[in-house]
């Protein structure tokens, strides 16, 4: 035990480490949020496609989201992420943070799509019926009813599909990145540590920290978004 | 405009949903100010002919007119404005405040300025007895609040037909008699009215014509009168009988 506090000391006090430590730890930060940020986007733009109503102009990217979202779903991320280091973007000199940030957000984009879909779908029917027997448009129907119903059933459901996205990037470290995993790994090798129990020990804390800090917010604009609810006033 | 005395004309209205025919030409006419009550037993297609009326659903055939227009896909939203509907669930949108549930299609529509409108919304709401729930989320409403809002709400367009959806199949006796009483009150003052109810006692009160549907067909109307005490096919006949 007294090995380990001396490893917890020679960790902090060693600025190389701690420069290892918060470099990965930005990658992962890095690649995390831009990501997600796709994801949001291209999962909106999938979802709203999907929930449109059916028409001839919609049958192709229908079928193409579809397809997608099969594909992205049924495949683990790890091989895609390798598809795209080893395949896609295998040409020399291709910054390997934006093949990450692509292969994670292509990857988010599937599955955020189907939080908004299912946040869109649970909004009852008669809301959208309401609006459209006052002779509201479609366009006020779903910006002024439908969208924010639907933000407070999708809310909890992405702040979980973020929290998935910054654990995941870890596997970034099977491609070589030097991501807060990997600066984990490479701390406690023979090289530097020869111990990995501190290093991934305080790398897990990182995690931690971030992923609770997400839930704060998250829980934050759940219950801001509550008030329309009896719960809140409970 | 010449039979500005017809509101409403539905000629050989029919609706399939896939291969279920629910509707099977229903042809039918509204002047202004009648009150139609529409009786049928369930699954005969009364609440789809009400709902077509509007465009909740939309007809697999046939024609609607409002004074004299033909409803088509054009000009539906725009008539929906002359077709008040109350729903059986009130579909009151939950993510606004009762005021704002008031006003909003006044306001989209830009029908009305927004202090109008709100003094408006407020003068209905005092009349309900509700002035006090202007702010409140329809979540923190009874049952019967939520019907007598959302009935109100369908006044503020000032419609000029207004469709019931069984109003108070969703509520305790006690709301009952609140709904009930604002209909009728709509109806003492003039307003054109079509209702799907199975309150038969209200029906026979309310009523200037009562329409029975079955299989999707209308097989007798008349006065409640004609209706209640002397049925003309054996198939009302049985239906009364099992009912009464």
């Amino acid at each position: 035990m007294n090995n380990f506090f001396e490893k917890i000391a020679e960790l902090f006090s060693t600025p190389a480490y701690i420069e290892s430590l918060l470099h990965g730890f930005l990658l992962t930060i890095q690649i995390s949020y831009f990501a997600i940020l796709i994801g949001i986007l291209l999962g909106t733009i999938i979802a709203l496609i999907d929930v449109a109503k059916p028409s001839k102009w919609l049958v192709i990217p229908k079928f193409i989201c579809s397809v997608y979202t099969t594909i992205i779903r049924g495949t683990p991320m790890a091989l895609q992420l390798f598809i795209m280091f080893f395949v896609i973007f295998a040409f020399k000199g291709f910054p390997s943070i934006i093949t990450a940030i692509i292969a994670f957000g292509l990857n988010s984009a599937a599955y955020t799509a189907e939080v908004i879909r299912g946040g869109i779908l649970s909004v009852d029917s008669g809301q959208t019926e309401a609006g459209l027997a006052l002779g509201l448009s479609q366009r006020t129907i779903f910006f002024k009813i439908v969208a924010p119903q639907a933000i407070k059933n999708i809310i909890p459901a992405l702040g979980n599909e973020i929290i998935t996205v910054i654990k995941e990037t870890a596997i970034v470290s099977m491609v070589g990145m030097y991501d807060l995993n990997m600066a984990a790994k490479d701390i406690g090798s023979g090289q530097n540590m020869a111990s990995y129990i501190v290093p991934m020990f305080v790398a897990a804390l990182f995690y931690l920290a971030t992923i609770y800090i997400i839930t704060f917010i998250v829980k934050r604009i759940e219950k801001s978004l509550r008030k329309s609810d009896l719960r809140a006033e409970a | 405009m010449e039979n500005k005395d017809t509101d409403l004309i539905v000629k050989n209205l029919r609706k399939s949903f896939g291969k279920n025919k629910v509707l099977n030409g229903i042809n039918f006419e509204l002047k202004e100010g009648e009150r139609v009550v529409i009786l049928g037993p369930s699954g005969s297609g009364k609440s789809t002919f009400l709902r077509c009326i509007n465009w909740m659903e939309v007809p697999t055939s046939g024609e609607i007119y409002l004074d004299g227009v033909l409803i088509t896909e054009k000009n539906i939203r725009k008539m929906r404005r002359n077709l008040g509907m109350v729903f059986q669930h009130f579909n009151l949108i939950s993510n606004m405040t009762v005021m704002e549930n008031l006003t909003l299609a006044p306001l989209k529509l830009k029908l009305m300025k927004r202090d109008e409108a709100e003094k408006r919304a407020m003068e209905l709401l005092k009349h309900i007895g509700l002035p006090g729930k202007a702010n409140a989320y329809p979540a923190s409403l009874s049952g019967g609040q939520k019907q007598r809002v959302a009935i109100i709400r369908a006044m503020m367009l000032n419609p000029e037909v207004l469709l019931f959806d069984e109003p108070t199949s969703a509520l305790d006796p006690e709301s009952i008699e609140d709904v009930l009483s604002l209909i009728r009150e709509l109806a003492d003052r003039g307003m054109t009215i079509m209702i799907v109810t199975h309150e038969m006692s209200f029906a026979k009160e309310i009523a200037t014509r009562i329409v029975f549907i079955d299989k999707g067909r209308i097989i007798e109307e008349g006065t409640p009168e004609e209706f209640f005490s002397h049925p003309k096919t054996p198939r009302v006949q049985e239906f009364l009988k099992k009912i009464l």
